[in-house]
């Protein structure tokens, strides 16, 4: 009868599916739980960024002036120049004791400037806040739209003083790796481990063909996908229900969402699968596998970089579990779930065709 | 070549009378360069114990696992109870009850429970010969599968073989257990044997399996070097003569009928003597004796004799009859 190693995968291997599923659980339901926090820094941070004034002229060739509220313990002032928003190679402006400078707009590129007070010689700079020479950006938005941040947000302007922004960056963008990296693991244990431990000879002399004994494999995977996924749901659902969000980012956006990982989920256990059988060892298989879920992951995070690589994305996993359009837009893309639900089938039947041609070693 | 034809008319009487459980017909595996088995023709019957011995490495697990499918076989064929073993494997795995040399157990989990699972996998739901087999072997059913002994391991892996009922049993070294349980587990085969099943065993140890296998087959190098009734083979194997006299001797003086081999060895006569022991023992006391040594051939040095490279090319079974 079909499911009994179904059962025995589940049985064995209860305890693991448990603690797992418990701290799945709680990183679901605590991340809203932190958002209220998490957003009266954010407003602390942009008032901080609006102290810094930065007017332009209308002219190329004209006067900038870059102004600052006071701080009462500086000593004096730094500004800091740099043609990237992260500052990682910013210049020394000036040291001013004044709480404003001039200064000609000889560039055409955008430009920021991080104007810091010096206190004393025994205390680091504070940080007053970033202007940037482009009209009406806020520098927080604006980092959103870095390529490197484009593949979590779809290009999407998404606010991180929201609820749904905030789980749509801190919690779903990297959700995939604590879930795919734990289906993987056991898809790949559950068969190579089968191989390693001496068990197949004994599993394969039994009265089933080995297409069924991985499909058994692959359902076990399946159902233990659905737990992980359910616990997903719960606990978000809980978290944001605790903050009274669900007004904003309701519990059917949340399932359908989440549901959409399943097949994402079964693409990377039918990886997992083939990888077990193809290469018959756990490390091996495990390195490939993990090594499939991390390319996905920079295709389509590459793919975002610029119109010419986006076809990376198109071969990318990660772009048919789209969570966004479901958070944002409603939008629950049924064609990507059966899309990534048949290729999982398809790695599956090539898996078994693999399978069927190869010796079980001793 | 000549072996394998004097193995089926051995058999061939037998064979006639009872339906071929096992049938294989220039099995060939080889893995690479590397020949695993080579051309093996062999056949068992319904009802029998046959012992399937070679020393370590000789192809006795891999004829094994080419007749479950669990590795392909190279060139020729292979039916169990009339079917393909590989186009069947299902069918015939459902009447087959399998020990591996070297398994390993589902971990943490009691051995009732893995027993059950395994039985459910047959699709039988009674536990009685489970529990029956258990008692007998003195096998704890409530310990935890990696609780378990070598010894307590290998029983499990007996329980499992024969607890479905197959009709074909096929175990591939079941050796470990302790003289008592040894015994027990041969009486439980005999039993099996009764009822009409048909035990496979092979082993590298003849000693082992002597006294419960009706035929056995010897394999070396991957191929079948001899097939034989037990029975016949110890009628066969004789009684070796080592003499050593202080006067010339001809070794023709020595042909007799049932003298099957004759030759010198460091100045001493080694014959192999089936019939007329009374003759040589007259010819041979017509010389003067230095040293004389008459013993059995045993079945264990009959076998290590075939183990041993290169002594069946130049004679196989002639050379002792």
């Amino acid at each position: 009868m079909f499911g009994r190693m179904v059962y025995m995968e589940l049985r064995t291997g209860l305890k693991g599916l448990i603690i797992f599923g418990i701290l799945v659980l709680i990183v679901s339901a605590g991340m809203p739980l932190i958002f209220p926090t998490y957003r009266d820094s954010l407003i602390e941070q942009l008032e901080g960024a609006n102290k810094v004034d930065l007017e332009l002229p209308d002219e190329q060739g004209g006067m900038i002036t870059l102004s600052w509220e006071p701080l009462e313990a500086a000593t004096s002032y730094m500004v800091l120049e740099d043609n990237r928003l992260s500052m990682v190679t910013a210049k020394l402006k000036c040291m001013i004791n004044e709480t404003s400078i001039t200064f000609e707009k000889d560039f055409e590129e955008k430009r920021y400037y991080a104007v810091m007070a010096v206190l004393d010689e025994t205390s680091d700079p504070v940080l007053i806040g970033v202007a940037s020479t482009e009209k009406g950006e806020d520098p927080l938005q604006e980092l959103l739209k870095n390529p490197a941040y484009a593949g979590f947000t779809g290009g999407r302007n998404i606010s991180m003083m929201e609820v749904k922004g905030f789980v749509a960056l801190e919690y779903y963008s990297w959700t995939w790796m604590l879930t795919g990296l734990f289906i993987a693991y056991l898809a790949v244990s559950v068969i190579a481990g089968d191989f390693e431990n001496k068990r197949m000879d004994v599993m394969l002399s039994a009265p089933i063909s080995r297409r069924r004994y991985l499909l058994e494999k692959f359902t076990a995977m399946g159902v233990i996908a659905l737990f992980i996924v359910s616990a997903e749901i719960a606990g978000l659902t809980w978290g944001l229900a605790s903050i009274n969000a669900l007004n904003e980012f309701s519990a059917n956006a949340v399932l359908l969402s989440l549901i959409g990982c399943l097949p994402f989920l079964m693409v990377i256990a039918a990886v997992g699968v083939f990888t077990a059988v193809f290469s018959q060892k756990v490390r091996t298989g495990m390195g490939i596998t993990f090594a499939f879920v991390f390319a996905e992951f920079f295709l389509y995070t590459f793919g975002g970089f610029s119109k010419s690589l986006e076809w990376m994305k198109s071969i990318s996993i990660f772009k048919y579990w789209d969570y966004l359009s479901v958070i944002f837009d409603d939008l629950f893309k049924a064609g990507d779930f059966i899309l990534l639900a048949m290729l999982a089938i398809v790695i599956l039947i090539i898996g078994m065709w693999v399978f069927e041609k190869k010796d079980i070693p001793t | 070549m000549q072996i394998t034809g004097f193995m089926m008319c051995v058999v061939g009487g037998r064979g006639l009378e009872k339906e071929k459980v096992i049938e294989m017909k220039n099995l060939t595996k080889m893995y690479g360069n590397y020949v695993g088995v080579k051309d093996l023709s062999l056949m068992v019957y319904q009802g029998e114990i046959m012992g399937f011995l070679g020393p370590n490495g000789a192809g006795k697990t891999t004829t094994i696992r080419c007749c479950l499918d669990l590795i392909a076989k190279t060139a020729g064929e292979i039916t169990i109870f009339g079917l393909d073993s590989h186009k069947d494997a299902v069918t015939v795995r459902k009447k087959t009850g399998y020990l591996p040399g070297d398994f390993g157990l589902i971990p943490s989990v009691r051995v009732r429970s893995y027993l059950k699972y395994l039985l459910s996998l047959w699709g039988c739901n009674s536990t009685k010969k489970m529990v029956s087999l258990a008692e007998r072997l003195q096998l704890d059913l409530d310990r935890k599968t990696n609780e378990l002994s070598k010894g307590n391991k290998l029983k499990v892996g007996i329980v499992h073989a024969l607890m479905a009922d197959e009709n074909l049993i096929i175990l591939d070294e079941p050796s470990g257990l302790d003289p008592l349980m040894q015994q027990e587990f041969y009486c439980i085969l005999r039993e099996e044997k009764k009822q009409g099943k048909t035990v496979f065993i092979s082993s590298h140890n003849l000693a082992e399996v002597e006294s419960v296998c009706d035929r056995v087959a010897i394999i070396r190098k991957g191929q079948l070097v001899v097939v034989e009734n037990i029975q016949l083979l110890q009628e066969k194997t004789g009684k070796v003569l080592e003499v050593e006299f202080r006067d010339p001797f001809k070794i023709d003086e020595f042909r007799f009928e049932g003298v099957s081999s004759i030759h010198r060895d460091n100045g001493r006569l080694v014959l192999t003597i089936h019939e007329n022991l009374d003759s040589v023992i007259k010819v041979v006391s017509s010389h003067q004796i230095l040293n004389m040594n008459l013993k059995t051939y045993s079945l264990e040095q009959l076998f290590l004799k075939y183990y041993a490279e290169g002594e069946v090319d130049e004679g196989g079974m002639d050379d002792v009859r």
